[in-house]
């Protein structure tokens, strides 16, 4: 073991490590070593939309960025490329805590939207400050405030469900206390996410005693189906193309939990998603950097997309996507906005039906 | 022999009670809640499911417990009495659980009955209601039983052992938990979901052919990167190739022993493989 001292201890998330650069080489490395035919010569991990042959590998459809200017036929907005403005087609879409016209959104608000075609100037669906809470409730303070723990990775934010959206929320999740998991999609707010429309049903049990995965003899079957997600940016850039991977190595990964001895009542309700076992669906250990091939199901629409981070809380929903029929049980990736955007995916409704083939 | 048959049913009868019972509170104590183990409640009222379970969980363990207690010296201190009501009662629940099964079965074709906890889950089936029914026809048998002693003869113990086994086979062939357990017993899990630990690659790496005949170029002691997709774990060491700065890619095939190890050396400047060594047959992620 005394080779173990010599690694360092890398966290493998893309966005804390001083050299994310590592992690964008992998693909090609792994493809030189091994000898596979889809070896890759332009990095996995891309955040901006370049032309360097990038088909696969940049948005297509997504732009991320800030509303300058909007008007019933034009938005302004201003992304890492500087100003830029779209034409609104005229069936277009916008969101802003429910089916807003697109005139209705504000300069400021941060938005996402969909051209209608790939790398068209058109757009037909906007999401304006659309936010997701998803996790465990590890606090009530009275019928509309919860304390939600995100996962080591993600950590803590409050969610208020207003009186208008309480009873849509209940009936898919009746048990709003500490100890459940919720997930929710609203509206980022200044220091809290208001809930507006549940993103699933509650699982039945409590966080961290979700079902065994069926044991898998031979080999894990590729490709596997089952759901995939979404989640706020947080610190990664609002335009990175890529998921959150349930099942990283353990052994490099973020499997180090940075939980210590309670500090208050609530801390005795968080769970660590690492330490509740694989979850419900089985899937095999990746790190940072892998290439997964998935595809929302719903529109057939499928991307390469690099795991970018680590998307263990995932593993505590086992729990079915119904957008386009009944999917497998069990939470295959959690994706970024934009990837999920990219996908065909629509934000308020917070899942698709998901094929995942691993190895690209 | 049908004395034996009907002694063999005592012990039997107790570990079967007291099995369900600590799989029960296994199951419970795993998941930390009483709900995983409510399968087998299904058929009373939501607020009701607690207390049955509850009830249910004391029930197996008092019986079992009162089925010892109550077989030898100590049953008969009262008269059979004590033995009489245990096995009347341990008779009683059984009977009650055959009818408990078909309903749950009936009502609810997808919920396992929960006996033996998380191996219950297969669904309830006709060979769970018939074991029940057996184990009811055991307990009956042992009602008037005088208190159980060693055999007397090896013919007797031999007689034991055959009723015993006999039993135990028919049990098992009732007992759908019994191809979860093989299962169990069995599994072995693949290579994408085992953990492996860093050292253990490293080792094996450094004990490796491809390693000795590469470690001269390596310039550094610490690998540069180290990840893992699937069955192989990767590690990368920065070296000097011919004056050229090169990455050394070494993929090792997370396997206990002699694991396959692949080896590339690539430009670090412009990735361009300079040289494979190990054989490149397709590879299972």
């Amino acid at each position: 073991m005394q080779h173990l001292a010599d690694i360092p201890r890398w966290c493998e998330d893309v966005m804390d490590s001083a050299s994310p650069a590592r992690f964008a080489r992998r693909s090609l490395l792994r493809a030189a070593v091994l000898g596979r035919a889809d070896a890759t010569r332009f990095p996995a991990i891309t955040t901006v939309d370049d032309d360097a042959g990038t088909a696969q590998r940049s948005l297509l459809y997504t732009v991320t960025g800030r509303i300058l200017d909007v008007s019933p036929h034009i938005v302004v907005l201003l992304t890492d490329r500087g100003e830029q403005r779209f034409a609104l087609s005229a069936s277009a879409v916008a969101w802003r805590g429910g089916p807003v016209s697109p005139a209705a959104l504000r300069p400021g608000d941060h938005a996402i939207l969909r051209r209608s075609l790939p790398g068209g100037p058109v757009v037909d669906r906007i999401w304006a400050e659309v936010g997701r809470a998803t996790g465990t409730i590890i606090e009530r303070d009275g019928p509309a405030s919860l304390f939600v723990d995100e996962g080591p990775a993600k950590g803590r934010r409050i969610v208020m469900i207003p009186p208008a959206a309480s009873g849509r929320i209940q009936v898919r999740f009746p048990r709003l206390e500490p100890g459940y998991l919720i997930d929710v999609i609203g509206l980022k707010r200044d220091g809290f996410l208001q809930a507006l429309i549940p993103a699933t049903a509650q699982p039945p049990y409590r966080a961290g005693h979700q079902p065994a995965a069926p044991m898998v003899s031979g080999h894990i079957p590729d490709p596997v189906s089952g759901t995939a997600v979404w989640h706020e940016p947080g610190e990664e850039p609002d335009n990175l193309l890529g998921l959150a991977y349930p099942a990283l190595d353990p052994e490099t990964s973020c499997e180090h939990g940075t939980f210590g001895p309670p500090s208050f009542s609530g801390d005795l309700y968080a769970v660590d998603p690492h330490a509740t076992g694989p979850g419900c669906v089985r899937l095999p250990y990746l790190s940072v950097g892998s290439l997964l091939r998935l595809r929302n199901d719903c529109t057939e629409r499928t991307r390469l997309l690099p795991v970018t981070s680590c998307g263990a809380t995932a593993r505590l929903f086992c729990d079915r996507c119904v957008t386009c029929g009944t999917s497998r049980r069990g939470r295959l990736a959690d994706l970024t906005m934009a990837a999920f955007v990219e996908l065909g995916g629509a934000l308020e409704v917070g899942c698709f039906n998901a094929t995942m083939m691993i190895g690209g | 022999m049908f004395t034996a048959l009907r002694e063999v049913q005592i012990p039997l009868l107790a570990v079967m009670l007291l099995g369900g019972c600590a799989a029960k509170a296994w199951r419970t104590l795993r998941s930390r809640s009483a709900a995983a183990g409510m399968d087998a409640t299904g058929l009373v009222p939501l607020h009701l499911r607690h207390p049955v379970l509850v009830m249910l969980f004391m029930a197996e363990a008092l019986l079992g417990l009162g089925l010892i207690g109550t077989a030898g010296r100590l049953g008969d201190a009262a008269p059979h009495l004590g033995a009489t009501i245990v096995r009347t009662a341990t008779a009683l629940f059984f009977l009650v659980a055959v009818g408990a099964l078909n309903e749950l079965r009936q009502r609810r074709p997808d919920a396992g009955c929960g006996c033996f906890g998380e191996l219950s889950d297969t669904p309830i089936g006709l060979r769970t209601i018939a074991r029940s029914g057996v184990l009811c026809a055991s307990a009956v048998a042992t009602i008037g039983l005088p208190p159980l002693r060693m055999p007397s003869s090896s013919t007797e113990a031999e007689m034991w052992l055959a009723v015993l086994a006999f039993e135990l086979a028919l049990i098992a062939f009732l007992s759908p938990e019994l191809g979860d357990v093989l299962v169990r017993l069995g599994y072995s899990e693949p290579c994408e979901l085992r953990r492996l630990p860093v050292g253990r690659t490293m080792s094996a790496l450094r004990a490796s052919s491809p390693w000795r005949r590469y470690a001269s170029q390596v310039s550094t002691a610490t690998p540069a990167d180290v990840w893992r997709e699937g069955c192989w774990r990767f590690v990368v060491y920065p070296g000097i190739v011919s004056g050229r700065p090169v990455d050394i890619v070494f993929a090792v095939y997370l396997q206990a022993r002699r694991p396959a190890i692949r080896v590339a050396v690539l430009d670090a400047a412009t990735d361009e493989i300079l040289g494979l060594a190990g054989a490149h047959e397709s590879a299972i992620l």
